[in-house]
């Protein structure tokens, strides 16, 4: 089966085209056909890649103003005679999307109905800048696949199995009930697709391993997951809680906001400025968001702020691995994903840390190795739990999660 | 209609504020001044606003950069007549407006429609100065323009629906809640606010109270952000002399009558914040200074 899998943003929109079934999901023998995306959705030249595996990349920076042109023009490439990698859209069987909220309304992926629909927009209170795209992406998209089932993959499902002691803050209780603050989680797509990859490199089922993921890239956030199911995670209501990001704070007093606030006399729009936009490691190194850049002006620079930078960051997700680790009883498996988990061996490593009083011994050699791409294990053969670089695939979850429900096996 | 560029006529406070406005939200934007020495001291002005918004925390630095790149500064119309809407951003006065208004409808292409931004002149008689009347409309701005989510409509008499969508569309592009104003001299917020600011300043002048307490009261009683005095500081003193002188001459109410200390006040140069001195003192950057005190009536 050709599934669509779309992932519309305010002003972008990215796709792929994957061939998947029941039984390729099980041999893992799923099919890229293409992928790509649309980005600067409004400006003057939006900018359009198209990419086949084994072929030349495709670019075009045509005038886009708006998602129905940017999901045209997708139809286009993939349908196109010369370039594209179906006949005609019939040939698409499919179409599954990214969701970012499901509040607590979805704890699975489901095919999007009319009251589904209806559910996702009851959730933009909770995700203002992202279920709007996201539904906008499945409107539009249905005009063009109508005849097709649609199914919406949320961010927030796989966490919804946190129990209630790790969910909740401690506020009056109302306001769970009344504004639906609570702790929600994100990335979950990723965490889940990591955790069922570790399941297989153990050679053991999930429900009888503890995991814990982190998925370190633009948005970083680290899950711990116990018989199979995220039992805690560290983004929140929002994706500002819990690690340290590029631009993001992630924990911080929430007294100390309210003193800026009162200080510089900021408004509600400034102060969630400050905390999403210019803080974390863009806010403590002056520098850059950029772990790569940091990296480079520590070592080559001695630049002490980028260098504090990359050890808060460190030192805040070691912290978390341990509390992780003790929520659990303990940790089997402890894999990193996303652009840093992969790419940064000194991230991997000051994590790592002092970590083999809970049975995670890291290998200086094996994460120092530079040419070693795709999955790798850095701990040592002696560790009695292990550590993983697994490289993560969200839109193949989503397309494997579209198969599921329709097959009604979710 | 899909708005994707915006001319700007006068790029003073309340257009350095539209322009600023319409940027951030993706538009791009053409400013008219008088001469090229006009135009760059106005995209400095921009650029500083830019500044003050990165050292809130509002914008990051690329934000900044991505507003610049879509704004250009022009002295003379041809730019301007590429754009979907055009708004006329200059000082509130007849003899200014109506030239620029005869000059517009001169040049922008016919289907364009006309925006004033006027706090309490007739849209209609702009429109009449005009052969597309029904594509006249009034927006009134409230100032700082970045940081009020306010916008009036004003309809004109022959205003036209569709002008009256394309106006509330506009709105919405920039973030504003709208509301829906017909014309009358001062519409809600100018009507409303100009006899507050003149009786706090009748209130100073009896010596009642101390204009710092008088804006205290106001502040702490009432829930105002700035007090009355200060924000009459920040709108320009002789631009609420001539809303005050311009509604009594409109309504020939006496509430409208200018307090004395508020024509003392400009005659002597004290226009508020961008001369430094009006009821309070304040520095280049607008910031008031509280050791200084305030006027004496």
């Amino acid at each position: 089966m050709k599934v669509l899998v779309l992932n519309c943003g305010s002003s972008s929109v990215k796709f792929q085209l994957i061939e998947t079934s029941l039984e390729a999901i099980e041999k893992n023998a799923d099919r890229l056909l293409a992928r790509g995306g649309v980005e600067k959705i409004g400006a003057a030249a939006a900018i359009v890649t198209f990419e086949v595996p084994g072929r030349d990349i495709h670019r075009e920076t045509p005038e886009i103003l708006e998602h129905r042109e940017a999901i045209a023009c997708v139809v286009r490439l993939l349908t196109d005679s010369e370039i594209g990698v179906v006949k005609d859209k019939g040939e698409i069987e499919a179409v599954g999307h990214r969701v970012v909220h499901g509040g607590e309304k979805f704890a699975t992926s489901t095919i999007i109905t009319d009251e589904v629909a209806a559910k996702i927009k009851e959730c933009i209170e909770l995700a203002p800048l992202h279920n709007p795209a996201n539904i906008r992406g499945y409107i539009i998209s249905h005009q063009f696949f109508s005849d097709v089932p649609h199914c919406a993959v949320f961010d927030t499902a796989f966490h919804q199995t946190m129990p209630e002691h790790a969910y909740l803050y401690a506020i009056p209780r109302v306001l769970h009930r009344s504004l639906g603050v609570r702790r929600y989680g994100f990335h979950g797509t990723s965490h889940r697709y990591v955790a069922r990859q570790v399941e297989r490199i153990a050679g053991r089922p999930l429900a009888e391993i503890r995991v814990i993921t982190a998925h370190l890239g633009n948005g970083c956030s680290i899950t711990a997951i116990a018989g199979g199911k995220s039992v805690d995670t560290s983004m929140g209501f929002t994706p500002l809680e819990g690690l340290i990001m590029g631009t993001r704070s992630g924990d911080i007093d929430a007294a100390a906001v309210l003193h800026v606030i009162g200080k510089q006399e900021l408004r509600l729009s400034e102060a969630n400025a400050m905390l999403n936009k210019h803080s974390g490691l863009l806010g403590i190194s002056g520098r850059s968001n950029d772990m790569r850049e940091l990296t480079k002006a520590a070592l080559e620079e001695n630049d002490r702020a980028a260098a504090l930078a990359i050890e808060m960051f460190s030192y805040r997700l070691r912290k978390y691995i341990g509390a992780y680790a003790a929520a659990m009883g303990g940790v089997d498996h402890l894999a990193f994903t996303g652009g840093i988990g992969e790419n940064s061996a000194l991230v991997r490593e000051k994590a790592c840390q002092g970590l083999e009083f809970m049975g995670l011994k890291f290998d200086p050699e094996r994460n120092a190795d530079a040419g070693a791409g795709g999955e790798r294990v850095i701990s040592t053969d002696d560790s009695p739990g292990m550590i993983h670089v697994i490289p993560t695939n969200e839109e193949l979850v989503i397309a494997r999660d579209t198969v599921r429900c329709i097959e009604g096996v979710i | 209609m899909n708005i994707r560029s915006v001319g700007i006529i006068g790029a003073g406070t309340v257009g350095q504020g539209i322009v600023q406005t319409a940027a951030a939200h993706g538009l791009d934007v053409v400013y008219k001044e008088l001469n090229p020495e006009a135009v760059e001291h106005s995209r400095r002005a921009i650029e500083q606003a830019l500044d003050r918004e990165i050292e809130r925390w509002a914008i990051t630095a690329s934000e900044k950069k991505a507003c610049l790149s879509r704004i250009r500064g022009t002295h003379t119309y041809d730019p301007i007549t590429q754009c979907d809407i055009v708004i006329e951003a200059l000082q509130d006065a007849w003899e200014k407006k109506s030239v620029v208004f005869k000059d517009l409808d001169l040049f922008m292409p016919d289907d364009r429609v006309l925006v004033t931004n006027t706090s309490t002149l007739s849209v209609s008689e702009l429109g009449r100065l005009t052969k597309r009347s029904d594509r006249v409309i009034g927006m009134h701005f409230l100032s700082p323009v970045p940081k009020r989510p306010l916008v009036e409509i004003v309809r004109g008499f022959n205003t036209s629906d569709e002008t009256f969508g394309v106006a509330r569309d506009f709105a919405e592009a920039l973030g504003k809640t709208a509301i829906t104003v017909f014309e009358y001299p001062g519409y809600v917020t100018t009507r409303l606010i100009l006899p507050l600011i003149n009786e706090a300043m009748h209130v100073v002048m009896e010596g009642v109270s101390s204009p710092e307490d008088v804006d205290q009261a106001m502040k702490l009683g009432y829930d105002f952000p700035i007090g009355p005095l200060e924000m009459a500081d920040r709108m320009g003193l002789d631009e609420v002399l001539r809303w005050l002188d311009h509604l009594r001459q409109e309504i020939h109410e006496a509430k409208f009558r200018p307090c004395p200390l508020l024509r003392r006040l400009v005659h002597a140069g004290h226009c508020g914040v961008k001369t430094g001195k009006g009821i309070f003192s304040y520095t280049a950057e607008g910031e008031r200074i509280r050791e200084t005190g305030g006027v004496k009536s």
